[in-house]
């Protein structure tokens, strides 16, 4: 088998393991996992309206999860989606709500643009502090993501809440219909379009361009791309703005289209989920898309579960979190291999 | 004034603890973002397991077995198994936090919050006037995390084992080299820091509070880990560090009291976030002072796929 195969092979090895220990997790606390299962299965594929249903979920997935593989080309740990995909949304709204009488097609570029603008400015920040100070990008993009939280808890419960709204949660006013995409089903062919093109554009950029190539060379070894020559500040604010770039877009695409009108806290995982859907592609564009499809099934899934069996959704926190406790996992031959370098080295 | 102070040793007890597990597994070399996920993990077993048995001693008992259990499987997962740490340890966090949750509902058969009898022993109570407020009505583990802190730093400075974990954390192929298994001793660090972590879960729960709440934690196990490397991974220094995010915390609270109608309180929530990263970039120029210490923290958190 070639190595990349093998990888894939390991991975989705590892993927039913963790599978296989939720199950059992859920069998021992009093749940029927063929139940479960076949929930899963009518809830992601074949109950009505479910395959659009996990389309929907894998959409603002696979974008976070691109710019996860773009930040992971270039060495670094974006884990900060959540509050660049929050902090695009906000500013999709605010141009929406703020522009109603403006020409549709317009307002959406606008919106998307500042989106887009938007999550940039966000993950920029954690990138330039990382790149100017060595100021260690895991942990600010994390906190990062818990002030957009806060933004956006900010926003709908004040300046943009809905006057009318009577719910416990605080939402938003919604945006006029005209600028929606898709309807409340989340999936059109615009939106198809726009994320299949986004997709072959990010390949084409970390493939196909002088700029994936340096990336991948600031990736494997920083000193070394810095030898040859390469601007490793600049290729990395680039990574960082990209990666930004995308998970913002997520958040327009994700008010243009199924959402409408934002509430606090609204698809609280989706940054994390994100992280876990690249590695699971193997931080590699088109496996990223499979994942984004398998993960936005389950998403599907648990959503319609309650109406099937009693399981707590929180159990699929439990089994994202149990993914990516085990999906990093090495091959046994891989792991012997690399020890051996450390021996070798440190010799 | 007092009661600032008061709600500061309160709020910074929990994030000293857990900065102080923090400590040890950095010392061993271990970047570990699943403190998070301990936390709660204990949070959750205490009361559980103290409000089925009406006895806080089993629960805070069962929460140091629950976290010593995951951390050794932590151990094992990136250890043996060569996953990676960052990434495992963000996926404990979410295994604590969805597990208790689920825990939660699949048990207890309610969603948000469990309510319980049992709560932490207050040596001193009964103050409402004065400088004594400040000690006042605090749980017993607010008492000893001063000792656990100079425990800490003992067990670090003067102890063999913490010699050992110094080895070990800076330069592993030294270890070795003077017949120190550098595996063994990581999983003695993360066992330390499992079973801090369940008794800043059981102080949040049991001890300012009496319930556990889902995702009660609230990204306190995150805050606590930024304390290490803003006290550059020295427990004295972490526990101030604890402290001072405690005081932000404190503030936070007594401003969504009195405040609220001049600052929204989302503003006032996000100041320790935004110390957290104001405290990261600091710790990172003090470290950059060092360059064997970039080289050696660098391996720590290279990507390696």
């Amino acid at each position: 088998m070639t190595s990349g195969l093998r990888r894939a092979v390991w991975t989705v090895v590892l993927v039913v393991v963790s599978f296989l220990i939720t199950a059992l997790i859920l069998r021992v606390s009093g749940y029927s996992v063929g139940d479960v299962f076949s929930g899963i299965i009518q809830g992601a594929i074949t109950a009505t309206g479910a395959s659009t249903s996990s389309i929907r979920w894998a959409i603002p997935l696979l974008l976070i999860a691109l710019g996860v593989v773009v930040g992971f080309r270039a060495g670094f740990f974006n884990i900060g989606g959540q509050g660049q995909f929050y902090m695009g949304a906000c500013s999709a709204l605010a141009i929406s709500l703020g522009w109603r009488e403006g020409p549709a097609g317009l307002v959406i570029l606008c919106g998307t643009l500042a989106a887009m603008l938007a999550g940039v400015l966000w993950s920029l920040f954690p990138g330039w502090l990382r790149v100017r100070f060595g100021t260690d990008e895991v942990l600010t993009t994390l906190m990062m993501s818990f002030i957009g939280a806060l933004v956006l808890q900010y926003l709908t419960a004040g300046p943009m809440r809905n006057p009318q709204g009577t719910g416990q949660t605080a939402a938003s006013e919604r945006i006029p219909e005209a600028f929606r995409l898709t309807g409340g089903s989340g999936v059109s062919l615009t939106v198809l379009l726009l994320v299949a093109g986004v997709t072959v554009l990010v390949w084409l950029v970390l493939e196909r361009t002088r700029f994936g190539l340096t990336m991948t060379l600031v990736g494997r070894n920083a000193t070394m791309a810095r030898w040859q020559g390469i601007n490793v500040r600049r290729v990395g604010l680039g990574a960082f703005a990209l990666s930004g770039a995308l998970a913002g877009l997520a958040g327009a695409v994700e008010l243009y289209g199924p959402a409408a009108r934002l509430v606090t806290g609204f698809s609280p995982e989706v940054g994390f989920t994100a992280v876990v859907v690249a590695l699971v592609g193997l931080l590699n564009v088109w496996g990223t898309v499979v994942a984004a499809i398998f993960f936005g099934g389950l998403q599907a899934a648990i959503l319609f579960l309650p109406i099937v069996t009693d399981l707590p959704p929180p159990a699929l926190v439990l089994l994202h979190g149990m993914v990516a406790f085990l999906v990093t996992i090495k091959f046994r031959a891989v792991r012997r291999r690399r020890a051996a370098q450390t021996e070798a080295t440190a010799g | 004034m007092e009661q600032i102070l008061a709600t500061t040793l309160r709020s910074a007890a929990p994030l000293v603890l857990v900065a102080m597990a923090g400590v040890f597994a950095f010392r061993a070399g271990i970047f570990h973002l699943g403190l998070e996920g301990l936390m709660i993990a204990g949070a959750f077993a205490t009361v559980a397991v103290g409000d089925t048995t009406g006895s806080v001693e089993l629960g805070v008992l069962a929460a140091i077995g629950v976290c010593l259990l995951l951390s050794a499987l932590y151990w094992w997962v990136i250890g043996p198994l060569g996953a990676n740490v960052i990434i495992a340890g963000l996926g404990l966090t979410s295994i604590g936090l969805g597990g208790t949750a689920y825990a939660l509902g699949a048990i207890f058969d309610v969603r948000g919050s469990l309510f319980t009898d049992v709560v932490l022993p207050r040596p001193v109570r009964n103050i409402t006037e004065g400088a004594g407020v400040i000690v006042a009505e605090h749980s017993i583990f607010v008492w000893i995390t001063p000792l656990i802190v100079l425990a800490a730093w003992v067990v670090l400075r003067r102890s063999r084992f913490g010699l050992r974990l110094a080895a070990v954390g800076e330069y592993p192929f030294a270890a070795r080299s003077a017949g120190v298994n550098p595996s063994m001793v990581r999983l003695q660090a993360i066992l330390i820091a499992g079973a801090l972590c369940a008794l800043g879960g059981a102080e949040l729960s049991v001890g300012a509070l009496r319930n556990f709440t889902e995702n009660m934690t609230n990204g306190r196990g995150f805050i606590a880990f930024v304390a290490v490397i803003f006290g550059a991974w020295h427990p004295i220094g972490a526990a101030f560090a604890g402290l001072f995010f405690g005081f932000a915390e404190a503030i936070g609270i007594q401003s969504q009291i009195n405040i609220t109608e001049r600052v929204p309180r989302e503003f006032v929530l996000m100041i320790p976030f935004v110390l957290t990263i104001f405290a990261v970039w600091l710790g990172g120029l003090w470290r950059r002072r060092s360059l064997e210490a970039e080289a050696g923290y660098a391996e720590l958190r290279e990507p390696d796929f």
